[in-house]
């Protein structure tokens, strides 16, 4: 089930908050398991089994890993956790990938298991295994409830797209949680939000690179208008996924980190990657970057280091070489701006912001095709290396189309409207707010019921 | 906090309620606007959970029967038209007082597809019985619409030539140059039968029989909401349909074989008038094979007309230069079958299609 959805909004949404309400509060956590296990098996009904099995074992794995903290058996019991959750994202995910590769190197044909890639695995494959490392380092206690440790892995407000919530950050609210209107009228307020970005800015601007992709006469200038829609498709389409989630935490009493920051205003790609999905940066530095050594060791490891960790985040990404080569091509921009000009591109306002909105364009169009082949092509494309003639006639018509969409999607991708925040349109906003979020909810409730184009970006990861 | 109150009731009362009507109140299960059935609650088993089939037909439904969905539809489509400043909403546009959709993309698998069937049919049922093989293309209203205001366009010239070059063992007759955009319905596809009968005294002349230009308009009593109007969901004014008539018209036999077996029926279809789709009054709308007998036909020539929707409209119209008009639609039977109904010799034939259906012709069987 997806939160852009009649069925979540209306149905599943209402009859859920409803028994949380109502039921007493030992009873909170396990209302969340059930509905969360629904939520779950609503779009992967034998995979919940999956998902319940790597829970439990991973249940049992961190009573022993605490059981034995500090002598050998830790290391085995902690090490059978990450092979048995890893071993699962492993063959769910990347076995095909493995397969035809070996295929393609040997001539062979060995058969693809072509296997149904369980939604949200790569999310709390990393969830889990924060905890199970967490309870290794001494840093949280193994949790005794299974219902507890159940709730947070399959907490269906971060289940299926993040962001990526650590045991450690909500450890206490499982146990207990405050409820409040101030807490719940901003979760309402933060989820209508995201709902919107979804669906009016990313579903809409989502239509134009489906038209893109869908028409053959492409142009180098279409080719730039697809990027730049696509990184603000999937800009708002992810960070008003996260923004969802963070809402409906709040409303269930959680307070989840943020996960993106305006990442199109960084002055650097290092600054980029500190705003943009800050939860998977943030586990790829803690769980692999720091624990390899991170900046602490000579430069042939740290940049052995820097590329292992982006290589992996360019392959969590999805099972295709365009994902790893998007990942490696961040590592390349990272590891220069370290060694060479960071200082330099984050001094000049406008270089900066330049720079990083070009490589990152160029990034999305790797990010965004469907294989490799298709990713050269794309960038070829928007460097009119495919012979294409600068304008063609549907370019034309898409920025008449979604020029105004566009722009606000662009003005809306920037905290812009913080300048405008002065002590009198503050009192403005206080007085429209509601109207605003009201008219919000309903036009969004418009497109989904007008079964308007509304994709699920989040398949591969 | 008093805000904060505030916030949560109204939103608990919105999300509660709206919950509340979907449940009890759902949309009809007939969407008049879009003349379509619309998903019913599907069927709850063990299977169906665990195969995931009640969960995706759940959520069709859930979206399709959502309580005032037409209402819903038109905030959608006037907000992406007016605020968002879009000229089309789900691929339609409306311009010059027309609604129509866009279809920019040429299909060389589809017009191959065609090539193949017509192809099939020459060489089964006409070579060797008869010269008078005609070929003509109806564009789509875009022709004369997309590209005046803006919008991507096939290249229509481009389009119709090539399918010229790929039938040119037939004569191919122009209907273009006749076409102007009030030919065809504001809200529909499909063009007016009271505009085109110029084109149809041209069809006849290609052939070589004269074909009556002189008709009754009737008006048929009831709005013509066409296929456009409910899927652009914009308040859009409704067409009216004439039907035309005339003696030669009164008088001819019309028999359908809609499953094989002849049967009796009307020029014009009254009852199809009043269902969903009102232009499926002409020559009952969807049939594989009908045939018009003029007994008071100046001649003794036949004709079988290969065509698809824009032909019920068309083919009255030629019904007095000919003793007899077999019409064929094979979408809905299969070419291997065509010889059952139709007797080649010495008969004029004609494939007139739309570029619509030329470009997405899989139906074509």
């Amino acid at each position: 089930m997806v939160f852009s959805s009649i069925p979540f909004l209306y149905y599943f949404l209402p009859v859920v908050i409803l028994f949380y309400l109502v039921v007493p509060k030992k009873l909170k956590n396990a209302v969340l398991l059930l509905s969360s296990i629904v939520f779950y098996a609503w779009g992967e009904p034998k995979y919940v089994f999956l998902m319940l099995g790597t829970v439990l074992a991973n249940y049992i794995l961190g009573i022993l890993i605490e059981k034995h903290r500090g002598n050998s058996l830790a290391k085995v019991y902690m090490t059978m956790s990450l092979m048995f959750s890893l071993g699962a994202l492993g063959y769910f995910k990347y076995a095909d990938f493995f397969i035809e590769n070996f295929n393609r190197a040997t001539g062979l044909s060995v058969q693809l298991l072509n296997i149904a890639l369980p939604i949200g695995i790569s999310f709390y494959t990393f969830q889990i295994l924060s905890y199970t490392i967490d309870v290794y380092r001494g840093n949280v206690s193994a949790q005794k409830n299974f219902i507890t440790l159940a709730t947070y892995v399959a907490l269906f407000p971060q289940l299926i797209a993040g962001p990526i919530v650590r045991y450690i950050d909500i450890e206490k609210e499982l146990k207990h949680r405050t409820h409040s209107f101030e807490k719940i009228s901003a979760g309402i307020s933060r989820f209508v939000t995201g709902l919107s970005k979804k669906v009016l800015l990313a579903n809409t601007l989502g239509e134009l690179c489906a038209f893109f992709q869908g028409t053959t006469d492409k142009s180098v200038l279409f080719y730039w208008l697809y990027v730049v829609a696509y990184m603000l498709q999937v800009y708002f389409d992810f960070s008003g996924y996260s923004d969802m989630a963070i809402g409906l935490g709040k409303i269930l009493g959680f307070e989840f980190l943020e996960n993106f920051n305006y990442p199109f205003i960084s002055k650097s790609i290092t600054e980029f990657w500190r705003r943009w999905h800050i939860s998977l940066g943030s586990w790829f530095r803690d769980y692999v970057y720091i624990p390899m050594g991170g900046n602490r060791v000579n430069k042939v490891r740290m940049l052995v280091n820097i590329f292992v960790v982006w290589f992996l985040t360019g392959f969590w990404h999805g099972a295709e070489w365009n994902f790893i080569v998007w990942g490696l091509y961040f590592g390349v921009l990272l590891t220069l701006e370290k060694f060479f000009y960071r200082s330099y591109v984050e001094k000049s306002k406008v270089f900066g912001h330049i720079y990083v909105l070009f490589l990152t364009a160029v990034s999305f169009a790797i990010f965004g095709a469907g294989s490799m082949k298709e990713a050269v092509s794309y960038v070829g494309g928007m460097f009119g290396v495919n012979g294409l003639p600068l304008v063609s006639q549907s370019f034309i018509y898409t920025v008449k189309n979604y020029w105004l969409v566009l722009v606000i999607g662009i003005i809306a991708s920037t905290p812009v409207w913080k300048l405008a925040l002065t002590p009198k349109t503050e009192k403005v906003w206080a007085v429209v707010k509601i109207p605003v979020l009201v008219v919000l909810l309903l036009l969004t409730t418009g497109f989904l019921a007008d079964g308007a184009f509304n994709p699920f970006l989040y398949f591969r990861f | 906090m008093k805000k904060n109150i505030i916030t949560t009731v109204v939103f608990a009362l919105l999300v509660f309620g709206i919950s509340v009507l979907c449940v009890f109140c759902p949309s009809p299960g007939f969407s008049e606007s879009e003349r379509r059935e619309l998903a019913s609650f599907p069927e709850i088993s063990v299977q169906s959970i665990s195969d995931g089939s009640f969960m995706s037909q759940f959520e069709t439904y859930a979206t399709e029967r959502f309580p005032f969905r037409d209402l819903f539809r038109s905030i959608k489509a006037n907000f992406a038209t007016k605020v968002f400043m879009k000229k089309d909403n789900n691929g339609l546009f409306a311009a010059d007082g027309h609604i129509s959709k866009i279809d920019n993309e040429k299909n060389p698998a589809m017009m191959k597809h065609a090539e193949e069937r017509f192809l099939y049919l020459y060489e089964t049922y006409i070579k060797g019985k008869t010269d008078s093989v005609y070929f003509s293309v109806i564009p789509d209203k875009n022709f004369l619409l997309a590209r005046e205001n803006g919008y991507p366009s096939l290249n229509y010239e481009e389009f119709i030539d090539e399918m010229k070059q790929k039938v040119s063992y037939m004569k191919y007759i122009d209907v273009t140059s006749l076409l102007d955009i009030d030919d065809f319905y504001t809200t529909d596809t499909h063009w007016r039968q009271e505009k085109i009968t110029d084109i149809a005294v041209k069809i006849g002349n290609e052939m070589g029989t004269d074909v009556m230009a002189t008709y009754k308009e009737n008006v048929l009593d009831k709005p013509f909401y066409g296929v456009y109007s409910g899927q652009i969901a914009m308040n859009f004014p409704p067409d009216e349909i004439v039907y035309l008539t005339n003696e030669t018209l009164d008088n001819a036999t019309v028999t359908y074989y809609g499953n094989g077996i002849p049967e009796k029926g009307e020029m014009y279809n009254m009852k199809k008038a009043s269902g969903k789709d009102p232009y499926e009054m002409f020559l009952s709308g969807t049939m594989p094979v009908l045939t018009i007998e003029n007994d008071n036909a100046k001649t003794d020539k036949e004709l079988i007309m290969f065509r698809d929707s824009y032909g019920s409209s068309l083919a009255p119209l030629l019904v007095s230069g000919y003793s007899k008009i077999t019409v064929l639609d094979t979408r809905y039977i299969k070419s291997e079958a065509v010889g059952s109904f139709a007797d080649f010799n010495n008969a004029d034939v004609l494939f007139i299609y739309s570029t619509t259906l030329l470009n997405n012709s899989l139906a074509i069987r």
